[in-house]
């Protein structure tokens, strides 16, 4: 019933200028089961750091050789060689088809003013050298972990990296996710459920032009962990007074239940305990401008989950009303950076660098 | 139970599991040579204990860490790893060689004859040529053990021989003979090889030097066919005395210092498996490669792929087809 309610308030709030967040745990009446231990597929990452004992020079060599076998992939729009995936040019889009997403970096939040001289808050994230590392058809694609995403078993899975490391910083097994795809290993990985038509070569490289400015994102973050908190913090109680004789009770939750039949503490109570560190997705936020040689997007808003410089996954948004009505770039943007200038705004975007006076000579 | 007879059990269950390290391979080839081989040798080395008679005394001055000492050791008993029980654990555990007089480089276990100066050589001083090369000869010693545990009867090993030690070339050598001419190994063959060679190392075999005249090492290898073509010039070259080392069970014919115990082993990989020529109607030689670090030696994947793609390469040693010269020395370096 609240979710009914919730829905019905979002309705009647001007759309585009805000985001959606649906409540999400606190209402579900149960805790989340605790993941304690790691799933039988998890890798060590990084090797234990020590003394390489080797020359200088024999590092560098190393290096040269190590990076030699990679380079950045080319991405060729008419090509004539079989490729793992469709070329560019054969995949065709409808709207029931779902993208691959990217990884980026929250990097701040700024300001924009619209055309009509209002003043919104967006925030900056930077698409930081991602590739395509993998394609799994559907067939193949058994996750122990299953992703809430609808019709999963007729979806693939596009496996992301961003952000390249040195390959002699981290285990072999790790690296050798990265053997078949062309590219150096990866610091971030993250996975996304797609549908095969819109499958990609490994290697492919993502960019901010796999969205355009008016688009609608999903942004899904990790909270900013606060640790323990109390009930002040966590859930916004009011407390009680400072002063006027309130004895020893100035942050406390108060009466956490009833009596009758139900005298119990009800599960769900809202209480002190750990606040933040936890997964959460913001929908619906607007692309307001793109820079394509910095690929950074800014998105509406200031609730992107996580700190300055926290990884986040960008997704296409899955709310019905604000999904893609004409054809995005699909699979993904191939092709050269717009000519004129870096950046992209959105119509409404008053755009401060061009010139807002202009005068004709006399 | 009483505590003694717990005590005797214990000791006993381990001299059992050491007997068992000691016989475990599977040979190709008969068993019953091998055994006979081992009696042999054993019997040279009572033998030549035996004829030390007269014990006499040297003095052995030891040049090294924690500092410069002078011992007192029973000559042509005593080997430079008895001095360094006289120092430290750690001395015996690390020193992998020794060198007397400042030149000459001499097993661990191979006793002292006369009064010396001694050095024992680690991986990490700060001249390590010598060692290095004690090391990469070591390694190909070790393969042929490897290879012969791990090759099935079906396939009729014979070890030929291996070349010295070059390790600029990138790789260790050991040349085999087998009964098919299309032998090629897939990844998991390799993996086998490499995993032999780690089991090696994890027994800790001590390895042996003996010294022995040229017919009794031609009655040792009556029944390898190419190691009695290869006595004759090899003890010509050493006034008729033949050198064998003994790893576990196996035993070879080589020249030149090896390390103390296959302990130093660290990573190794046995990287390839070349056919270098026919050999009669069914047979073929085949140069069996590998790249290996000393034990203690960490070194990232990265680096160590280098190394590994550099070992497979054809090594541009002798190969074992190749007329024999007089001025060649085989084995011998």
């Amino acid at each position: 019933m609240m979710r009914s309610v919730i829905n019905q308030l979002l309705g009647l709030r001007l759309s585009g200028n805000s985001s959606v967040l649906v409540t999400q745990v606190r209402d579900k009446g149960h805790l989340s089961r605790p993941r304690l231990r790691n799933p039988q597929w998890f890798l060590r990452k990084e090797i234990t750091k020590y003394n390489d004992l080797m020359t200088a020079e024999n590092k560098q060599f190393v290096n040269e050789v190590g990076t030699n076998n990679f380079g950045v992939p080319v991405v060729i729009k008419d090509c004539l060689v079989k490729t793992a995936g469709p070329t560019a040019n054969e995949a065709v889009w409808t709207p029931n088809l779902r993208r691959c997403g990217v990884i980026a970096r929250k990097i701040g939040q700024y300001p924009l003013w619209l055309k009509n001289g209002e003043r919104i808050r967006t925030t900056l994230l930077q698409i930081v050298d991602n590739h395509v590392i993998k394609y799994i058809p559907p067939e193949e694609y058994l996750p122990a972990q299953v992703p809430t995403v609808a019709n999963l078993h007729k979806r693939g899975c596009i496996l992301v990296g961003s952000e390249t490391t040195n390959p002699a910083l981290l285990t072999k097994e790790y690296a050798g996710i990265f053997r078949n795809s062309g590219v150096l290993p990866k610091k971030n990985l993250a996975r996304f459920i797609v549908s095969p038509e819109a499958q990609l070569a490994p290697g492919t490289p993502l960019n901010v032009n796999h969205f355009r400015v008016g688009d609608f994102v999903d942004v899904r973050g990790k909270t900013v962990d606060h640790g323990f908190q109390g009930v002040v913090k966590r859930h916004g109680f009011k407390g009680m007074p400072a002063s006027h004789g309130v004895t020893k009770t100035h942050r406390r939750a108060g009466n956490i239940g009833g009596g009758g039949e139900k005298g119990r503490v009800w599960p769900g109570t809202k209480m002190p305990g750990h606040m933040g560190n936890r997964w959460r997705i913001i929908k619906g936020l607007r692309v307001w401008r793109i820079n394509t040689k910095y690929n950074v997007m800014w998105v509406q808003g200031s609730s992107v989950a996580g700190p300055t410089g926290g990884l986040v996954y960008i997704y296409d948004t899955i709310l019905p009303t604000r999904k893609n009505k004409e054809a995005p770039p699909f699979p993904t943007f191939y092709g050269e950076p717009q000519q004129d200038g870096d950046d992209v705004w959105y119509e409404q975007v008053h755009n401060f660098k061009s010139e807002s006076i202009t005068y004709e000579n006399e | 139970m009483s505590a003694a007879t717990k005590l005797h059990k214990t000791s006993w269950c381990a001299l059992r599991q050491l007997q068992q390290y000691r016989t475990k391979a599977n040979f190709s080839g008969s068993s019953a040579s091998l055994a006979k081989r081992n009696d042999l040798f054993n019997q040279e080395q009572r033998r030549q204990r035996d004829a030390v008679g007269r014990i006499d005394k040297i003095e052995v001055r030891y040049l090294g860490l924690p500092e410069d000492v002078t011992l007192v050791m029973n000559g042509n008993i005593s080997t430079p790893f008895n001095c360094a029980q006289h120092l430290s654990e750690g001395h015996c555990k690390r020193s992998a060689l020794a060198l007397i007089d400042g030149s000459v480089p001499w097993d661990m276990h191979r006793p002292l004859q006369e009064s010396c100066t001694l050095q024992l050589l680690n991986f990490h001083v700060s001249e390590p040529h010598v060692v290095n090369k004690a090391f990469w000869r070591t390694c190909s010693f070790m393969l042929g053990a490897a290879l012969n545990r791990a090759f099935k009867p079906e396939a009729n090993l014979q070890l030929h021989s291996f070349p010295g030690p070059n390790i600029k070339s990138g790789s260790f050598v050991h040349d085999i003979v087998l009964q098919t001419q299309n032998w090629e190994p897939g990844k998991e063959e390799m993996r086998a090889l490499s995993a032999e060679m780690v089991k090696l190392a994890a027994q800790d075999l001590r390895i042996e030097r003996l010294d022995v005249q040229q017919d009794l090492a031609q009655e040792m290898f009556k029944d390898s066919k190419y190691k009695s073509e290869q006595l004759p010039s090899i003890s010509q070259q050493t006034n008729g005395r033949v050198t064998l080392y003994r790893l576990g069970d196996h035993i070879d014919i080589s020249r030149g210092p090896m390390v103390a115990s296959t302990s130093f082993l660290g990573k190794c990989v046995i990287s390839a498996a070349h056919k270098v020529a026919e050999e009669g109607p069914s047979g073929a030689f085949y140069r069996i490669q590998g790249v290996a670090l000393p034990s203690g030696f960490q070194l990232n994947h990265v680096a160590f792929g280098v190394l590994e793609e550099r070992s497979k390469k054809p090594s541009p040693a002798r190969l074992p087809n190749e007329p024999f010269e007089e001025q060649q020395q085989l084995q011998l370096s």
